[in-house]
């Protein structure tokens, strides 16, 4: 065997031995790499609003993932399509399942206000004010009062409860852009037991105050007309007409004035909150639940 | 020869590397979808599990996979969908009498009774161990159509001593239902305001329409008695329109009531085979 021959076959056989090398250990170098550009791609499928095929690659994911390397951000990222997709109890659930693979406080708390953000979403506002509470009362997020009543403040916009929504922005800075619209919409509600004991001294007066007057003008003239008609009963001495009139006719009128006027400013009530709620979706650039 | 023999090994080893042979390093690859497609459909997710199915589909040929798909479309009880992947199973498989029976209850879970009947009589269903639950489906079937039901002991028949009384009971209750005549309804509340409601059922409705029709009636007379004309008149039009209201209401009522049990009746039933599990199947897919 001549030098170069013996040169060549050192080359040959230290080139086999690398390749032997490189196809044992390409498996699991290349896994890695293919798991990120999945995960990539489901991130893509993300964002472009296809929740349902991102789902399914982020499950392809986690299913090839045998290390837990992406058991925190996939399910993560599956609890957000499934909440895109309005399907909360299942984002809840994948929530959950990130917040258990956490590898920090700050991905625990991020998953924890996650779910306080579908439950607000799904108006299970009890839920998620315990949730806070709980929170609120670790001491691992004591750096993270703002967000708490933050989030607190949404779940009682949620509730319809602006009042207390503007207390807990307030607590946040007395200059929340939310503490004032919140306060606004409190201010511009109406009261519904004003309503009723204007309605109970001037029949119509509570449809009035709440800016339903062709209905109040109607109240009016129903319970002159029978109060008229059984007054004058009485007058007469026929009482047995005074009877009828007055309690099938009259107090009908009265008691659905006294409803309607209330009925009326829960209504209107209703149209503030939603109106400051599509104003907030809209126009409101901060994080919403 | 042997530099030959060891360029020739690295040019293979080059030109196919382990990973596209193994399969289990490409995640795309076939094998893996439907080692995927196994974990989603044991998981429950089916309409993920059958997309995958389909997907690994593309590449081979599996009647299990396609019997896979059938169920799990029948699963999220997207029968038409399920019809079609149980119909696809060829009579080589050994699935094809699963799928009859699959598809089988597939059409009654559709609604399709008469293409279901059609199947059945044609005596497609081959799984002998199941054929009670497929005779007990057949004369289900005439409980949801308006088709003459079949004679009591042919329906009777493929049902139990325990399951017997409660077949017997919906047998009479779709040969006699009991409804309640709107002509009827009509003529007793002519004739006496509120008696027509009464009938149907809604007795407390039907003595307040007494009481107000009578009632305005009485006062509308009294006050032409008394010749206090502007209040006759005013309870004269609220007597008939308390009349017409009573004779229209107890129309809607009777029509109202026999919808309800015709409503209750078709619920009943479908409790009932759902509390029976007529339409589980057990197969070994998920251990």
């Amino acid at each position: 065997m001549t030098f170069v021959n013996k040169i060549f076959y050192y080359f040959l056989f230290v080139s086999l031995i690398v390749l032997l090398f490189n196809s044992n250990s390409f498996p699991q170098n290349e896994l890695p790499k293919q798991l990120k550009v999945q995960f990539d791609f489901a991130k893509e499928l993300f964002n472009n609003e296809e929740y349902f095929d991102a789902i399914t690659e982020l499950k392809r994911l986690l299913f090839f993932d045998k290390q837990n390397e992406y058991s925190y951000s996939a399910n993560e990222l599956i609890g957000e399509s499934y909440k895109m997709g309005a399907k909360f109890s299942e984002a809840v659930q994948y929530f959950t399942i990130a917040a258990i693979h956490s590898t920090n406080n700050e991905e625990l708390f991020n998953s924890k206000i996650e779910i306080i953000r579908v439950n607000i979403l799904r108006r299970t506002i009890n839920r998620a004010l315990i949730l806070l509470d709980s929170l609120d009362s670790d001491k691992r997020f004591s750096d993270n009062k703002d967000d708490i009543n933050y989030w607190r403040g949404w779940a009682y916009i949620f509730n319809d409860e602006w009042g207390k929504a503007s207390q807990e922005f307030n607590r946040i800075s007395p200059d929340n852009e939310l503490k004032k619209i919140s306060e606004e919409v409190e201010n511009n509600k109406y009261s519904v037991t004003k309503a009723r004991i204007f309605s109970f001294i001037i029949p119509g007066a509570g449809q009035f105050y709440t800016q339903n007057y062709i209905s109040g003008i109607l109240s009016f003239g129903w319970n002159l007309l029978w109060g008229y008609i059984t007054i004058n009963s009485f007058v007469k001495n026929r009482i047995f007409d005074g009877v009828v009139v007055g309690e099938l006719l009259w107090l009908r009128f009265y008691r659905g004035n006294l409803q309607n006027a209330g009925r009326f400013a829960e209504e209107k009530n209703r149209e503030i909150s939603n109106k400051a709620l599509k104003f907030l979706q809209f126009n409101y650039n901060g994080l919403k639940p | 020869m042997i530099p030959i023999i060891c360029l020739v090994f690295l040019f293979l080893s080059q030109a196919f590397p382990q990973k596209d042979s193994s399969g289990y390093f490409n995640i795309n690859s076939p094998s893996n979808i439907k080692k995927f497609a196994d974990y989603l459909f044991c998981a429950d997710d089916y309409l993920r599990a059958a997309t995958e199915y389909e997907k690994y589909l593309s590449s081979y040929y599996n009647d299990t996979v396609e019997f896979k798909i059938g169920l799990s479309y029948s699963k999220i009880s997207n029968y038409s969908k399920a019809l079609k992947w149980f119909n696809k199973i060829n009579n080589n498989s050994v699935f094809f009498a699963d799928a009859g029976n699959e598809y089988f209850k597939s059409l009654f879970q559709l609604g399709n009774y008469y293409d279901f009947r059609r199947y059945y009589q044609e005596n497609k269903i081959k799984n002998k161990d199941k054929i009670r639950n497929a005779d007990k489906l057949f004369y289900f079937s005439y409980f949801f159509t308006e088709d003459e039901l079949p004679p009591e002991v042919d329906f009777l028949k493929p049902f139990n001593s325990k399951e017997s009384n409660k077949i017997n009971e919906f047998y009479k209750r779709k040969i006699n239902p009991p409804y309640k005549s709107t002509a009827a309804a009509i003529i007793m509340s002519a004739l006496i305001p509120g008696s027509g409601k009464i009938y149907t059922g809604q007795v407390g409705d039907g003595i307040i329409t007494a009481i107000a029709t009578g009632l305005c009636g009485y006062l509308a007379y009294d006050n032409f008695d008394a010749e206090h004309n502007f209040r006759g008149w005013v309870f004269s039009c609220l007597a008939v329109f308390f009349y017409a209201g009573n004779v229209y209401g107890s129309a809607a009522s009777a029509q109202i009531y026999n919808a309800g049990i015709r409503f209750d009746f078709q619920n009943d039933i479908k409790l009932y085979l759902n509390r029976q599990n007529y339409f589980t199947s057990k197969y070994d897919f998920c251990k």
